[in-house]
């Protein structure tokens, strides 16, 4: 077989427009940390278990290790370097520094992205709501308790901040 | 692990997909939301030449209601089936089947139609290589020998798939599309229940919806899975049901559908048991006799077949309880 060619795709990443020429076996995770070194998308189980390798696509968490990059092309992507701004920490990373929701770090990148999609469309979430939306994202350091409350305490800043405007 | 060559083609329609596949004359596979695929193609468990994406081909994707059916696209994801009120209300099993399958960021993706003809797994052989290499080939991987059953003469792979049982308790049919044309098949008949090629569909064939019959106010469905961990987990069994009563509570039919307990998915004939009885007062123990020899369970997922087989009769008298709760509600409004 001869070896299939790159295909050009375009793709936005945290707001950036690139154009990108790739094999059609590459995962959009590979893209994501091996091209646009945005190593920020953590790689864990690289079989679609664990959630480490979540990114937002078109606002929705999936996982790029399952992704093929052909497949996403023209799609919107963000990554966990995308979320702060101007040097301001997103209010859900803001929560889990001050409430000690991190320890590795390792599936923070994954767990975070995971609870902006939740709060972007329902602030203020019940803990069983947040404990389903990230019951697909594993920390094995810890425990989830404050990881939970973390992201409660984000959605009543962001509600309390909207509120205010 | 990188996921080995493959050409990919986007079809714009299905005479494009066909056309495809057929100038390539390639080892193909369709590609829907890759959430089945994508991890066995790196495990080195498929490896097909081409990739053909079904998403860019018109009229797979949607949920509508027509003429008394439920009509849903292939490609419809489950997220969408989750968030739609007609199935929530109507056909409860399958909202509640689709919300089993792994977890949320997972739902946003994955599509029916791959649920439905995801490939049949087993601890011995959903594996990385490195892992596999430890040990002599299996049927399933051109071997011969099964590491599940010592003795056995061919694969107990299992079907794992949350969606099917639903469908099956619900007298779904499969709309299909192939070289040789348009078709339409009852679900339970897409499958072999040969653990090696576990459906009967054509190479190539694609499915392109899903018909349900939208059931009267008197019968209602559910669906009751087991896994250890409540999100992330396939079933280790699972059972879905559709109860219909009379305005006395009286049950008038069950319908029972199991999975994750062999090669394909089962269709339980009940012969009457619990017909004729009030729900209330229903009499499951049938049920433990029944159901264990229906079913092909082996040591082969993460828990002992023999508990697997004992816990048939817990979860599928789960899925009743729901389904004739659901009824029973339906009956006083
Ligand atoms: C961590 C994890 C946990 C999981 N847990 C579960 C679970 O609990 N329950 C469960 O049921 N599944 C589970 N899955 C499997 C998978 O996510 C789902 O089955 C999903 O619905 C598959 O759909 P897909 O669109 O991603 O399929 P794909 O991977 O795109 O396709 C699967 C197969 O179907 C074929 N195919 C796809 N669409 C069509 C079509 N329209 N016509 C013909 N052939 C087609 C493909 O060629 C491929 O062989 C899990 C997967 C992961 C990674
Ligand atoms: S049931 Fe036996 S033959 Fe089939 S995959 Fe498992 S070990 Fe292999
Ligand atoms: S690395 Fe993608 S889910 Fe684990
Ligand atoms: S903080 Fe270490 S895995 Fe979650």
């Amino acid at each position: 077989m001869t070896r299939p060619s790159k295909q050009i795709i375009s793709l936005n990443v945290n707001g950036d427009d690139y154009e990108l020429a790739v094999r059609p076996n590459r995962t959009l995770l590979e893209v994501l940390r091996e091209d646009l070194m945005l190593t920020g998308t953590k790689e864990g189980c690289e079989d679609g278990s664990c959630g480490t390798c979540t990114v937002l696509l078109d606002g929705a968490p999936v996982r790029s290790c399952m992704l093929l990059a052909v497949d996403v092309a023209g799609r919107h992507v963000v990554t966990i370097e995308g979320l702060a701004s101007d040097n301001e920490l997103h209010p859900v990373q803001k929560a889990f520094v001050e409430y000690g929701a991190i320890q590795c770090g390792y599936c923070s990148p994954g767990m975070i992205l995971t609870a902006k999609a939740l709060l972007d469309t329902n602030p203020n979430p019940t803990e069983e709501e947040i404990k389903l939306a990230i019951s697909g994202n594993l920390c094995r350091c810890t425990g989830y308790n404050k990881i939970v409350s973390a992201i409660k305490i984000a959605g009543e800043n962001i509600a309390g901040v909207s509120s205010h405007e | 692990m990188r996921l080995p060559e493959f050409s990919f083609h986007e079809p714009l329609t299905l005479d494009q997909a066909f056309a495809t596949i057929k100038k390539n004359n390639g080892n193909a596979r369709f590609l829907a939301g890759g959430t089945d695929l994508v991890p066995l193609m790196k495990f080195g468990l498929e490896t097909p030449s081409m990739i053909v994406s079904l998403k860019k081909i018109e009229g797979l994707k949607g949920i509508a209601e027509d003429n008394g059916y439920a009509m849903i696209g292939a490609l419809t994801t489950l997220r969408e089936i989750i968030s739609s009120t007609v199935i929530s209300g109507k056909l409860p099993a399958l909202s509640e089947a689709a919300m089993a399958v792994a977890a949320p960021p997972v739902w946003n993706v994955a599509t029916l139609g791959g649920n439905i003809r995801q490939q049949t797994r087993c601890v011995y052989y959903n594996q990385s290589r490195a892992w596999r290499l430890e040990k002599e080939p299996c049927f399933k991987a051109g071997g011969n020998v099964c590491h599940a059953v010592p003795r056995g003469k061919k694969c107990f792979s299992v079907y794992c798939g949350d969606i099917a049982p639903a469908l099956i308790a619900l007298d779904a049919a499969a709309t299909i599309s192939g070289m040789a044309g348009p078709a339409e098949v009852r679900l339970i008949d897409l499958f072999s229940n040969d653990g090696l090629s576990p459906f009967t569909l054509e190479k190539n064939t694609i499915i392109t919806g899903i018909k349900i019959p939208v059931p009267g106010a008197a019968s209602r469905s559910g669906y009751a899975k087991l896994r250890v961990r409540s999100a992330i987990d396939y079933p280790l069994v699972s059972a879905a049901a559709s109860v219909a009563l009379d305005k006395d509570s009286i049950i008038t039919g069950v319908k029972l559908a199991l999975s994750a307990v062999g090669p394909a998915p089962v269709a339980i004939d009940l012969n009457g048991v619990l017909v004729g009885v009030r729900i209330d007062t229903a009499d499951f123990t049938a049920l433990k006799d029944v159901l264990p020899k229906k079913t092909q369970i082996a040591d082969n997922l993460a828990l002992p077949g023999s508990y697997r087989r004992k816990m048939l009769s817990v979860i599928a008298k789960k899925a009743i309880m729901k389904a004739a709760e659901r009824a029973a509600e339906k009956e006083t409004i």
